[in-house]
């Protein structure tokens, strides 16, 4: 399947003289869902701003659905590929929430009745319509974010970038975002997050790629690309959770040694459960269960 | 009571009355409907000349570069925002600067005109000082007198090779306390004493306003050099990317 | 006495947002608080500016929802320029004494005559006036509202574009400098009067080099939303109605009425 966009050979360098993407390509297909990690100065950031046409590169191109981007095909470039900002402060500059999610669709030109009805949309959508009329200046940190999120659905983007978009949010935030999260994915939407929290990463992405220094260090399954020691080491990452404990188990032979991790605390707790119904060699007994917890500080 | 104690009786109710009646120290906008219609389209028109220079200039570098129009709008939103906030003071009453000096040595004189009519607009509107009247009048003394009175001094001093914070310090007070006298002046005009006329009257406005206005611009100078050694030290390419380096050198 | 330090940019805004008249269409609101600001300057007369400070009180309170108290505090907050302004007008300085009053002082008198002084009441009770004027706007019609009848009024589109980002910016840059005012603060900043000068000044500059770096986010978060050099947003239709504009007819008649 044609990938829906390619970036072919990026290089930026910024004022200071650092490059901070060196040779960068990626094809994106669509509806997948891709972690972009790595450590902070990666080039995560500009990559996204390039991939959404803020940025020019220096050399190499972006291609949208098989056409390479010229300046004209920029403003359809920002149109098809929104960008949810880190810092939700840094995006929103109207003075009320129905203005800043308007500002998107008033720049695509649309008529007057187009634009309303993807503000209620998009309003809806994150449950911010008691907030229309608020200035943004009197919304919590949580309630921006939902503003920048709607600011994006506005545009009614196909594929969405999202930088470090649970960087401020407190566990509901969370719990909202993935929840939108996956509603976009089920309406078929491309996704690209950066984050630097791998067991979001791991449990969440269907893809994994790994920056490092501005290039592409690796790019894959959750499952390949995390459990890769030199990668991790190389881009300071940490490893998931799971995978930790996976490792541990499979050290003490209580799991198959070739089934994939699971990617939640659920999906494991389902496979122990399964082993220990299914009389598997490698399952617990009910009594050494019962030590177990008894020795568990 | 002998004459000299009856004096020092009149002279400290005098003191007194001026310190309880001036508890605080504001950059001296004319407030809402105190100059006559008149002198309101007056000054509206003597200023308009500098604001419309202004106004192609800001566009000139939106042109050149779309993007400056946040850096514009930021240094307008500083300028204001600088303006309420409480500045240390040694009475314990509080004082507030202008900022219009210290933007004009960054972003030069013609820019500050534009970005100080809007700020005089919005400190009408949200903080209730000056007015919409008086606009002309203020942006006159505020946004284009004292602007160009500092950035013109900086310049001067820069060239005649003084040291770099006496000139910052010269630029911000006297800027300030050319604002101060124009506003004055302003209000005299509007108010001619019956005894001495214009002059007269301009002699009693300064008088009213001197014990917060002189020692506001000496604060104001202090705190300019302070914070633009702060940006010197910091903000290099900032200030290069708003061609401060350029202008000074 | 009350400069006013309570009301800072927010409160205002807020009230702003806040207010009864809200709903009204902003293009009415502005042409009834200039026309009545004009009418009362113009008139400079005592009946006609106690009229309007007594109208524009009600109808804060009928229409608008503000508690009186609140609103005489916000007529207060010019009140230092008002006295100041006001003696200086009432009062005369001469080297002999003159007028009806006279306060012989070390170098010359300070006088002053019933003339004066009532020219300097009206003086007062007019600007007052202006003030309530000024204050229907201000507080019945947020700033982007404002922003928005100018540029239906041919502002040129960058300086309403200016405008409604400063007026954003000014939020951003306010909370900013709460947080580092509280940081510097927690370190003993503020103690005297030479540590204050000098906590200022770092924080003051700090927040500007902030402000310049922050800006050029704001652009890159423009343009990615495919922002080209015309800043619009969607507003919102208010209605006039037809008594509302007979009501402002009518107000203006009766000032007119007062000031011949």
């Amino acid at each position: 399947m044609q990938p829906i966009l390619q970036a072919q050979n990026l290089r930026f360098c910024y004022d200071s003289g650092a490059p901070a993407l060196d040779g960068v390509s990626l094809d994106v297909h669509a509806g997948e869902r891709i972690a972009v990690l790595g450590p902070n100065g990666a080039g995560k950031s500009t990559f996204f701003l390039c991939l959404n046409g803020v940025l020019t590169p220096e050399s190499g191109q972006i291609v949208l659905q098989g056409k390479p981007v010229d300046k004209k095909m920029r403003k359809t470039l920002c149109e098809r590929v929104g960008i949810v900002f880190q810092n939700a402060d840094d995006q929103i500059i109207a003075s009320t929430v129905a203005a800043e999610v308007s500002f998107g669709p008033m720049n695509l030109r649309l008529p007057r009745q187009e634009v309303a009805r993807r503000v209620d949309h998009a309003l809806d959508y994150m449950d911010l319509q008691a907030f229309r009329a608020r200035p943004p200046h009197d919304l919590s940190g949580g309630e921006k974010k939902r503003v920048s999120i709607a600011d994006i659905l506005a545009m009614e983007s196909e594929i969405i970038l999202l930088d470090e978009p649970a960087a401020s949010l407190d566990p509901v935030g969370e719990e909202r975002l993935e929840r939108v999260l996956a509603r976009l994915s089920d309406e078929g939407r491309t996704l690209l997050i950066s984050t630097h929290d791998m067991d979001f990463a791991f449990r969440w992405a269907t893809r994994a790629v790994v920056f490092s220094a501005g290039r592409i260090l690796a790019d894959g399954t959750p499952q390949t690309v995390l459990a890769n020691q030199a990668v991790l080491r190389q881009a300071h990452l940490r490893r998931p959770m799971l995978l930790e404990v996976w490792d541990a188990l499979r050290a003490r032979e209580l799991v198959p040694q070739d089934a994939p991790c699971p990617r939640t605390p659920e999906e494991l707790t389902r496979l122990l459960d399964h082993q220990r119904d299914s009389g598997n060699t490698a399952s617990f007994s009910k009594h050494d269960l019962r030590v177990n917890y008894a020795v568990l500080p | 009571m002998t004459q000299k104690q009856r004096k020092l009786v009149r002279l400290t109710a005098c003191a007194a009355l001026l310190c309880g009646v001036v508890p605080t120290a504001g950059a001296m906008h004319i407030m809402e409907g105190f100059l006559p219609p008149s002198m309101c389209i007056l000054w509206g028109v003597i200023a308009l000349p500098f604001l419309l220079a202004g106004y192609f200039s800001l566009k000139k570098t939106v042109a050149r570069d779309r993007r400056a129009v946040t850096l514009v709008a930021m240094a307008g939103a500083f300028i204001f925002v600088i303006s309420p906030l409480k500045i240390p003071s040694v009475t314990g009453s509080c004082s507030h600067m202008t900022g219009t000096g210290l933007g004009a040595m960054l972003f030069g004189p013609a820019a500050v005109s534009i970005l100080g009519v809007i700020v005089l607009l919005f400190q009408a509107i949200l903080l209730a000082h000056g007015g919409l009247t008086t606009l002309g009048a203020n942006t006159f003394s505020m946004s284009v007198v004292g602007p160009f009175v500092a950035f013109g001094i900086y310049r001067l001093c820069l060239r005649c090779k003084v040291n770099k914070k006496a000139s910052v310090f010269l630029a911000a007070a006297l800027g300030d306390l050319l604002t101060y006298c124009v506003t004055s002046v302003q209000l005299a005009v509007a108010y001619p004493s019956a005894t001495g006329g214009v002059s007269g009257s301009v002699l009693e406005f300064l008088g009213v306003f001197a014990p917060t206005q002189l020692p506001l611009a000496v604060l104001e100078g202090v705190l300019t050099v302070i914070i633009m050694m702060a940006l010197e030290a910091y903000a290099q390419p900032e200030l290069r990317a708003v061609g401060f380096e350029e202008a000074n050198a | 006495m009350n400069h006013g330090h309570g009301h800072g940019p927010r409160s205002i805004d807020r009230l702003a947002y806040q207010s009864g008249m809200g709903g009204w269409n902003p293009v009415f609101k502005t042409t009834l608080a200039v026309g009545t600001l004009v009418l009362c300057l113009a008139a400079d007369r005592p009946a006609v500016s106690v009229a309007v400070i007594v109208a524009l009180a009600a109808l804060q309170k009928g229409k608008g929802g503000l508690p009186l108290q609140d609103y005489l505090g916000l007529l207060l907050v010019p009140l230092t320029f008002l006295l100041l302004g006001g003696v200086a007008v009432a009062c005369d300085v001469s080297a002999a004494p003159a007028g009806d009053w006279n306060l012989p002082l070390p170098w010359f008198y300070l006088c002053a005559s019933a003339d004066s002084i009532r020219f300097a009441a009206a003086l007062v009770l007019k600007a007052l006036g202006a003030v309530s004027a000024m204050y229907l706007l201000a507080l019945t019609t947020t700033a982007c509202e404002l922003v928005d009848v100018l540029r239906r009024a041919h502002l040129p589109p960058l300086l309403c574009e200016l405008m409604y980002l400063i007026y954003r910016f000014v939020f951003v840059l306010l909370d900013m400098y709460g947080r580092m005012r509280q940081a510097a603060g927690a370190r003993l900043g503020w103690r005297d009067f030479r540590s204050s000068c000098r906590s200022f000044g770092g924080t003051a500059g700090n927040l500007l080099v902030l402000a310049l770096r922050r800006s050029r986010v704001y652009a890159d978060a423009m343009t990615a939303r495919g922002y080209d050099g015309d800043l619009r947003f969607l507003e919102e239709e208010k209605p006039v109605y037809g008594r509302q504009i007979a009501g402002m007819l009518l107000f203006w008649g009766i000032l007119l009425a007062l000031a011949i």
